[in-house]
């Protein structure tokens, strides 16, 4: 099972390599990609350092391409997928129908995978996009129960990556429109989620305030855990009850689900993360490391052991952790 | 010779009924709408695969009487499925011999690709002229757009049209913004999906979620998150009709529906103004802007 | 103990804005990355040893802000956090959660900052100068 792990930066692909990431995924400083923050990301000039780090280690790169292209940019994306081939890039993520036809067509060479950003949740649409486009990796959607992650690997030769760790959409990747609802920059088109210059931190008599163009997303009591100002993971107010009303902060956590995935037929592993730093990588990574080598070495007496349950905890976003759709009471 | 009467007249279509209702008040509504200014009509479960108050074969019969009044009908499929059961379904609405078919997935698309005259719906994803002129190709004559899209961005996609494909968008009604696995009705009367008792019948406009200081902002419904303002694009008629837009799509309500339809009819085929019954909406999105916002 | 707060300010600006000029006249740190700062003010405060530093970003580098200016961004954690930060031992988001570090103001150039210091290799840096 491939470790599959996050870059937003040189350092923090370093750090994922150092600790034992099999992949390393990172993304471009422009709207081509979902964590279009400012700041982040890779130019050419750090890709290629990034490349020879990994490829000097016999380590892989993927370069997520995971936006929808428009009339107006469709070169910007073309012009990545030009840049991934032409660097030695070992694969890309796309989630662009017209996208992947055109990687595919123009480098037939260039590995793709199809990002969660899809939003294929069954084998029928996996199988479709690899007939079409000889797609060879797919990320499911963080919605699907364990037996429905089965269902989709057992009827299809596509091999099946699922997220493992870190920040949790509660919705359907690319089906979520809200943060462009409050603030106009869209995940599908732009690449980002409650974008920074949308986002106000305010110390309030109240407590700590996070807004959202203004709309109160939460108010946090001293010393509450503190969430992410996404519109998901905030308190509001329904038919007379106050309450986290979609999600509560939290992260998630898969890491004693590990030998279910196995036996499910799951092939990659993925950490959420690229917009946090070297430190979260390398703590983050070298905890799965060593869980998949503890799976791959004994596969039938895997237990998570507590030091990997307090590392990863102390990263949670909000006070908890989550087994999130694989686990049936979480729908 | 202007844009508009090249394409001529503007058509209205009825989005597929997003709430939970008795099966009777849907008959009824239905009854209405065969009545209504509605060109097109979209039918089927496209929220949550546990609503069961509508058989498959009920949609047929809805289908039926609103054929013999004169609509086109369009199946739509779910687009979210998670198991088997969620497949076959999209399996029986593609194989569906009667009326045009509505993709909402890549796997619909799939089973649709060969066939001709199907619809590619709002939930594909497609932003750019390349990924339309692929959707043609594979038998799409009629491209929804993406809820946020921008004026723009639908101009980009219908710059390069492909011969016989018709553009619509969502026009009127609460925006359906997010899918989720998770069950937020549910979650609200602390019950699992699963046993959710079918509580979305108690809301048949969804549960209106509010800020922590009183400000409306979304509707949930079940496993969707819509907005809670109406969006409208009613301010907006004469870009839309420049974009090359030809469809208009109302989402259904539970009260007013018949009367939007009306009243944007009217307005299309140039009456000067008409009130509709919302008066908080918002049209953020054709202008580029947070979609709360109304920018016209 | 509020003892330092009582000292000038300046000092710790001035040694602060030493280390981001090392990082950015080695080529460590990118001019362009840090564009969208030039003419904001940042305050850092240490809030256990009650210390307030006032950094603004121009055509020179970083220098201590004049006296009395509005700060853009605020950060505010203790000094051993700002540490850890700093030495790559602890996550900012992780902080964050739990509330050990404290941003207002603009997110935005909060996000620059910590991202254009996230990029810094600092391997690159002759070892002498790194200081751990």
């Amino acid at each position: 099972m491939d470790l599959v792990c996050p870059a937003g930066s040189l350092p923090a692909l370093k750090a994922a390599i150092d600790h034992g990431a099999d992949w390393v995924y990172l993304g471009l400083r422009d709207s081509t990609n979902a964590r279009n923050f400012a700041g982040l990301n890779f130019d050419r000039a750090a890709l290629l350092q990034g490349l020879a780090y990994a490829h000097a280690r016999r380590r892989k790169v993927l370069l997520a391409l995971n936006t929808y292209p428009q009339a107006a940019t469709w070169r910007r994306w073309t012009d990545a997928v030009d840049l991934a081939a032409d660097t030695g890039v070992d694969a890309i993520i796309v989630a662009d129908l017209a996208l992947l036809d055109y990687a595919h067509r123009t480098h037939p060479g260039l590995t793709l995978h199809l990002s969660v950003q899809g939003s294929a949740t069954n084998y029928e649409a996996i199988n479709f996009y690899q007939e079409r486009f000889g797609v060879t990796r797919a990320v499911l959607p963080r919605v699907l129960s364990l037996a429905q992650v089965e269902l989709v690997a057992r009827n299809t030769s596509v091999e099946i990556e699922v997220f493992g760790f870190g920040g949790l959409c509660v919705m359907v990747e690319g089906r979520c429109a809200l943060s462009a609802y409050a603030c106009g920059d869209s995940p599908n088109t732009f690449g980002a989620c409650s974008p920074g210059h949308a986002v106000r931190w305010e110390e309030t008599a109240a407590g700590l305030e996070s807004r959202l163009n203004g709309v109160l997303i939460d108010r946090y009591a001293p010393g509450e855990r503190a969430a992410y100002p996404t519109l998901c993971k905030g308190r509001f107010e329904v038919d007379g009850a106050t309450y986290y009303a979609v999600e509560e902060p939290a992260s998630l956590n898969t890491i004693e689900l590990l030998p279910d995935f196995l036996r499910a037929g799951v092939r990659a592993v993925k950490i959420e993360g690229r917009q946090r730093s070297p430190a979260y990588v390398a703590q983050v990574t070298q905890v799965w490391r060593e869980a998949i080598d503890a799976l791959r070495a004994e596969p039938e007496r895997f237990v998570p052991r507590a030091q990997w349950i307090a590392a990863l905890g102390r990263h949670a976003e909000g006070s908890q952790q989550t087994l999130g759709a694989f686990s049936r009471p979480w729908k | 010779m202007t844009r508009e009467t090249e394409r001529g007249r503007l058509k209205l279509a009825l989005g597929p009924l997003l709430y939970y209702w008795p099966r009777t008040a849907v008959m009824q509504f239905y009854a209405g709408i065969a009545e209504s200014a509605a060109d097109i009509v979209y039918l089927g479960e496209v929220v949550c695969s546990r609503r069961h108050e509508m058989r498959f074969e009920d949609w047929v019969e809805v289908g039926d009487l609103l054929a013999a009044h004169g609509k086109e009908v369009v199946f739509s499929t779910q687009p979210v499925t998670e198991s088997e059961g969620d497949l076959k379904l999209v399996r029986r609405v593609v194989q569906n011999a009667r009326w045009r078919v509505e993709a909402n997935d890549m796997g619909a698309v799939s089973l649709l690709a060969g066939a001709t005259n199907w619809v590619a719906g709002p939930y594909l994803n497609l932003y750019s002229p390349q990924s339309l002129a692929m959707i043609a190709a594979m038998g799409a004559t009629r491209w929804v757009a993406p809820v946020e899209v921008t004026q723009g961005i639908a101009r980009g996609v219908l710059a390069e049209r492909p011969a016989g494909m018709e553009a619509e968008v969502f026009a009127h009604g609460r925006l359906p913004l997010a899918y989720s696995a998770r069950c937020f009705t549910a979650r609200r009367y602390n019950l699992q999906k699963e046993s959710c008792a079918y509580r979305c019948l108690e809301h048949p406009d969804g549960m209106l979620l509010k800020t922590r200081e009183g400000l409306p902002f979304l509707v949930l419904n079940g496993v969707q998150t819509q907005s809670a303002k109406c969006y409208s694009l009613v301010p907006d008629l004469a870009s839309v009709r420049a974009t090359g837009i030809d469809v208009l799509r109302v989402s259904p309500q539970s009260a007013g529906t018949v009367e939007t339809l009306a009243m944007l009819r009217a307005l299309c085929d140039g009456a000067s103004s008409g009130a509709l019954p919302e008066t908080d909406t918002c049209d953020g999105f054709w202008h580029g802007r947070p979609g709360l916002e109304l920018a016209a | 103990m509020k003892l330092l707060g009582l000292l000038p300010e300046w000092p710790p600006a001035v040694a602060l804005s030493a280390a981001l000029e090392i990082a950015l006249v080695s080529g460590l740190l990118s001019r362009d990355a840090l564009e969208p700062l030039r003419g904001k003010t940042l305050c850092i405060e240490a809030r256990d040893l009650g210390v307030r530093v006032r950094l603004t970003y121009g055509a020179l580098g970083f220098r201590p802000a004049a006296r009395g200016s509005d700060a853009d961004l605020e950060i505010k954690a203790a000094f051993a956090d700002f540490v850890a930060l700093a030495t790559r031992r602890e996550d900012p988001d992780t902080l964050f959660f739990t509330r050990r570090l404290v941003m207002t103001g603009d997110t935005d150039l909060g996000l620059i900052a910590k991202n254009a210091l996230d990029a810094i290799d600092w391997s690159r840096l002759p070892r002498p100068l790194r200081g751990f």
